[in-house]
């Protein structure tokens, strides 16, 4: 058997990739057939096909590293670079839309009826549920840090409590968010106040649900022995999506939902 | 999880990292969370079958592949098909 002098990890062929790209032209050509041909077939089969393709994966990589050693600390030095590049990315992408808002607030135009908020827009009381929702994520970025702090002190029951009380606290938020978007008085067609308003406050709320089915996982991974004192990287990768959620909240509670009321 | 200076695809002998907890050190009033199964888990994944990471579990995993390969090829044809019917000049 052939042994590699180096510690970085040669992967076995995989199918993942092209599935993944494939399932990306299904979901794009499925959004364009939806908007323009009302059918919804096509988009259903590529969100279908994304989900199989990504649970897949990542069910490798666990199997990769947990299972099978690969993740050296070349390797995971590489995963943390990843990660980091990748929340990068997702700062930019919410800078755009913070752009947005600034562009239309800065200097309301006449139609708007020279203010901001513009004329006809009541927004939201920011020290009513929008507060509580600051709360909720701060109070979450404490528990996440607890949980961190167990997992390393190798106390098992202690990381697996806090573990679910920071994913118990997110889906707080998003329920109550949700409630909040059902109580507004204003929609997303309400000029650039509701464009602005529901797209960076609706891609923050993706972000949330996307950060508390990243921490289930690591939760169920906790339950089940993967994690280590020394090595849990998939945890660490979770919470550094987490506070960088949080922060995008705390962004968006001072600009948006408070200078902007 | 182990650090392995060297990776090889056949493991005689387990590879455990020095700082995996066992199930023996577990205090009793754990045993709700169930037995930790990532010594086996190791053994199996680390079978010398040849076989590659995303089918090494056998009949489960190809059932999944398969599937999902259905599902991508056929929506690709799909997605063609409709592509070109929505470029016809006429409408539906």
């Amino acid at each position: 058997m052939a042994h590699q002098a180096h510690s970085f990890h040669m992967v076995d062929p995989s199918p993942w990739p092209i599935f993944g790209a494939v399932a990306a032209l299904l979901t794009a050509s499925g959004l364009t057939m939806w908007f323009h041909h009302h059918s919804t077939q096509l988009l259903t089969l590529g969100l279908l096909s994304m989900l199989l393709t990504t649970l897949q994966w990542w069910r490798d990589i666990v199997r990769e590293s947990t299972f099978q050693g690969h993740h050296t600390p070349t390797v995971q030095k590489g995963l943390r670079y990843g990660m980091i590049l990748f929340i990068t990315s997702e700062a930019f992408f919410f800078l755009g839309f913070f752009w947005a808002f600034f562009h239309s607030s800065l200097a309301p135009t006449p139609e708007l009826g020279g203010q901001w908020p513009p004329t006809g827009i009541t927004p939201l009381n920011p020290l009513e549920v929008p507060l509580l929702n600051t709360a909720i994520l701060l109070a979450s970025g404490v528990t996440i840090t607890w949980a961190h702090h167990s997992i390393a002190e190798a106390n098992h029951k202690q990381a697996t409590h806090a573990l679910t009380l920071t994913i118990l606290l997110g889906l707080y938020f998003t329920a109550l968010q949700a409630t909040e978007y059902y109580e507004t008085p204003f929609s997303i067609t309400d000029g650039v106040y509701g464009s602005t308003f529901f797209v960076a406050t609706g891609f923050h709320g993706l972000h949330v649900i996307i950060g508390s089915s990243f921490l289930l996982i690591c939760l169920l991974r906790l339950i089940k022995f993967h994690f280590t004192p020394n090595h849990h990287f998939g945890f660490e990768a979770a919470a550094w999506y987490w506070h960088f959620v949080d922060i995008i909240w705390l962004f968006l509670y001072t600009t948006i939902y408070w200078w902007g009321s | 999880q182990g650090l392995k200076p060297i990776v090889s695809t056949e493991s005689p002998a387990l590879i455990f990292g020095t700082t995996t907890k066992l199930a023996s050190d577990l205090p009793a009033t754990d045993s709700f969370l169930g037995k930790n199964k990532v010594p086996d888990l190791q053994k199996l994944f680390q079978k010398a079958d040849g076989l590659p990471v995303h089918l090494k579990r056998g009949v489960p995993d190809k059932l999944l592949y398969r599937t999902t390969m259905a599902l991508t090829i056929g929506g690709t044809i799909y997605c063609l098909v409709a592509l070109y019917m929505a470029s016809q000049p006429r409408s539906q």
